[in-house]
């Protein structure tokens, strides 16, 4: 097989024996996503602050209340709803869950929330930077502690959509991986330019017989291919 | 067999896994058993297993990929841990918590010690030598400390309104449990945190009370401090202790790499954060609400915090004992 892949990705097994691929997100993102969520807070805040100056005492001590609530709890109580992600970080697709890939207990996020103050220093959230940018899996000292990871939430990928082009059968025995790469080179079809398209489609010449060739026609003809690969006939 | 043939031979089963999920998102929250006519788990298993053919087989991207994501979110559903709810919390109180905070025992007394030690030293520093609390506080506040425990009407509590102990309550909460959380994230610098909030808190509450005493407020000051004082400082030194143990953890993580070692102190400590948390709730409310009361006599105070100190040790040192 191939080399090791110089990928930032973390694959868990399951009980069932299969692996699923978890994609920690960087640094950028989850800035990004602190910044919203620290917008939200701020504006909630200055909602809450608005109205508590009508309500003296008992708005103040509201007030500070719910500050402190903000202050240590808005990730937590985000992260054990039903989203499982905080606004910022839903914005930008991305989620927190357990180094297994199971959904944050609620344990963990406590942890990782209330460590959050030793990430903070020595001042902007210094440690959490060092810590992300030295690590390849992108923790945080509180996702260490509380062994969570923050990733991208997994998007649908596009289906294969060429209906119009006759299959046509390999001028040549392809392994699974080969297959896989035309079929993939398939589905990305639509989302390439045609020239593009064209560059690609002449490295598989080889499949449609076509070696050392290359324009629309190869392309069209390995597209072809494709079809017959994904089974129709 | 080709992916098409795969696809069409077995999509009823990823429909009715995707019906399912579907379901219990949305759904006024589906018991997982009421879910794909009971069978949510066989299908599961069944579309994990699909998943790993089409792996093997090299199947297009698409279908390899749709079947991740089922799987994905179908394990998500299966394996969730349900650690919410009342039986949880009951479960926590009732037992783990002290449990906890027993099977730390040693951090729990270095935690107090280093809480108590300053609080002894800098309290009778103050109280010998009054000028020192200037090199703890400025000036300014120091006269605000008086004024705020003095007899006049002015003083903390007196005839305060029912508005004032509500603000006083949100201050608390605010200042007081942030400070524990501080005393336990602290831990994370290998311990080093912990030790200097806990040491920093016990000096400033000594000077505070070594000052007071001197200037003769301390009927004012300790009738005040006492009751609330029980869960306060015990939250303290527990959330301190609690940090300790994570900082002990990357110290010395035994024969377990520092990560690991640290993953699991974490886990044991959060429980006796839980415990600091819900104190510092009771404390914040006694101090807004009791402590700031001045009609009720010191007898009544003083014999109310005697029964909250022996409440809040005998509840760390007795609960959970007998085995379920």
């Amino acid at each position: 097989m191939a080399g090791e892949v110089l990928d930032t990705g973390v694959s868990t097994e399951t009980p069932e024996g299969i692996l699923i691929e978890l994609r920690p997100a960087g640094l950028t993102p989850r800035l990004y996503a602190f910044l919203i969520d620290q917008f939200i807070r701020l504006c909630i805040l200055m909602a809450i602050g608005t109205v508590a100056t009508f309500m003296e005492g008992v708005g103040m001590g509201l007030y500070l209340i719910i500050a402190f609530l903000l202050e240590w709890f808005y990730p937590v109580l985000f992260e054990l709803s039903r989203w499982g992600t905080t606004p910022g970080k839903r914005a930008l697709k991305l989620k927190v869950v357990m180094d297994t890939g199971l959904p944050i207990t609620p344990a963990a996020s406590f942890t990782r929330n209330l460590l959050r103050v030793v990430d903070f220093l020595p001042l902007l959230y210094g440690f959490a930077a060092i810590s992300m940018l030295t690590r390849s899996d992108f923790k945080r000292l509180g996702d260490i502690a509380a062994a969570t990871l923050v990733v991208y939430q997994p998007q649908p990928s596009s289906k294969i959509t060429l209906e119009s082009i006759a299959p046509l059968a390999p001028a040549m025995a392809l392994s699974p991986r080969d297959q896989a790469a035309i079929i993939a080179l398939a589905a990305r079809a639509s989302r390439l330019t045609a020239d593009r398209m064209d560059e690609l489609a002449a490295i598989a010449a080889p499949v449609s017989g076509d070696a050392g060739r290359s324009g629309p026609e190869v392309t069209r003809r390995v597209l072809a291919v494709a079809q017959w690969l994904l089974g129709r006939r | 067999m080709t992916p098409l043939q795969f696809e069409q031979q077995y999509e009823s089963d990823w429909q009715e896994l995707e019906r399912g999920l579907t379901q219990l998102r949305t759904g006024d929250r589906k018991e997982l058993a009421a879910v794909a006519g009971g069978q949510f788990a066989a299908l599961y298993r069944r579309v994990c297993e699909h998943l790993a053919l089409a792996r093997a087989r090299s199947y297009p991207a698409y279908l390899t990929e749709r079947l991740d994501r089922l799987t994905g979110d179908a394990h998500q559903v299966i394996y969730q841990r349900k650690e919410f709810g009342l039986v949880r919390l009951k479960d926590l109180v009732a037992r783990e918590i002290p449990q906890a905070v027993r099977a730390h025992a040693v951090y729990v007394w270095i935690a107090t010690a280093v809480f108590v030690l300053p609080t002894i030293v800098i309290g009778l520093l103050v109280y010998f030598r009054p000028e020192l609390i200037l090199s703890v506080v400025d000036p300014a506040t120091a006269a605000q400390f008086e004024e705020m425990y003095s007899d006049d009407a002015d003083s903390i509590g007196r005839l305060r309104t029912a508005d004032t102990d509500w603000m006083m309550f949100g201050f608390y909460i605010r200042h007081n449990i942030g400070l524990a959380f501080q005393c336990f994230a602290g831990g994370l610098l290998f311990g080093v945190g912990s030790l200097f909030f806990l040491a920093f808190n016990g000096a400033f509450f000594g000077a505070l009370a070594g000052f007071l005493t001197e200037r003769g407020l301390s009927s004012t000051f300790y009738s005040f401090v006492v009751t609330h004082a029980a869960f306060e400082l015990t939250a303290i030194v527990l959330a301190g202790a609690a940090g300790l143990r994570i900082g002990h953890s990357l110290l010395a993580p035994g024969r377990a790499t520092r990560m690991q070692s640290l993953v699991a102190a974490a886990r044991e400590a959060i429980v006796i954060v839980y415990g600091a948390t819900g104190m510092l709730l009771i404390a914040a409310a006694v101090e807004a609400f009791w402590s700031s009361a001045q009609w009720i006599p010191h007898v009544v105070k003083y014999s109310v915090a005697a029964v909250c100190w022996i409440a809040v040790i005998g509840y760390l040192s007795l609960q959970g004992r007998r085995a379920r």
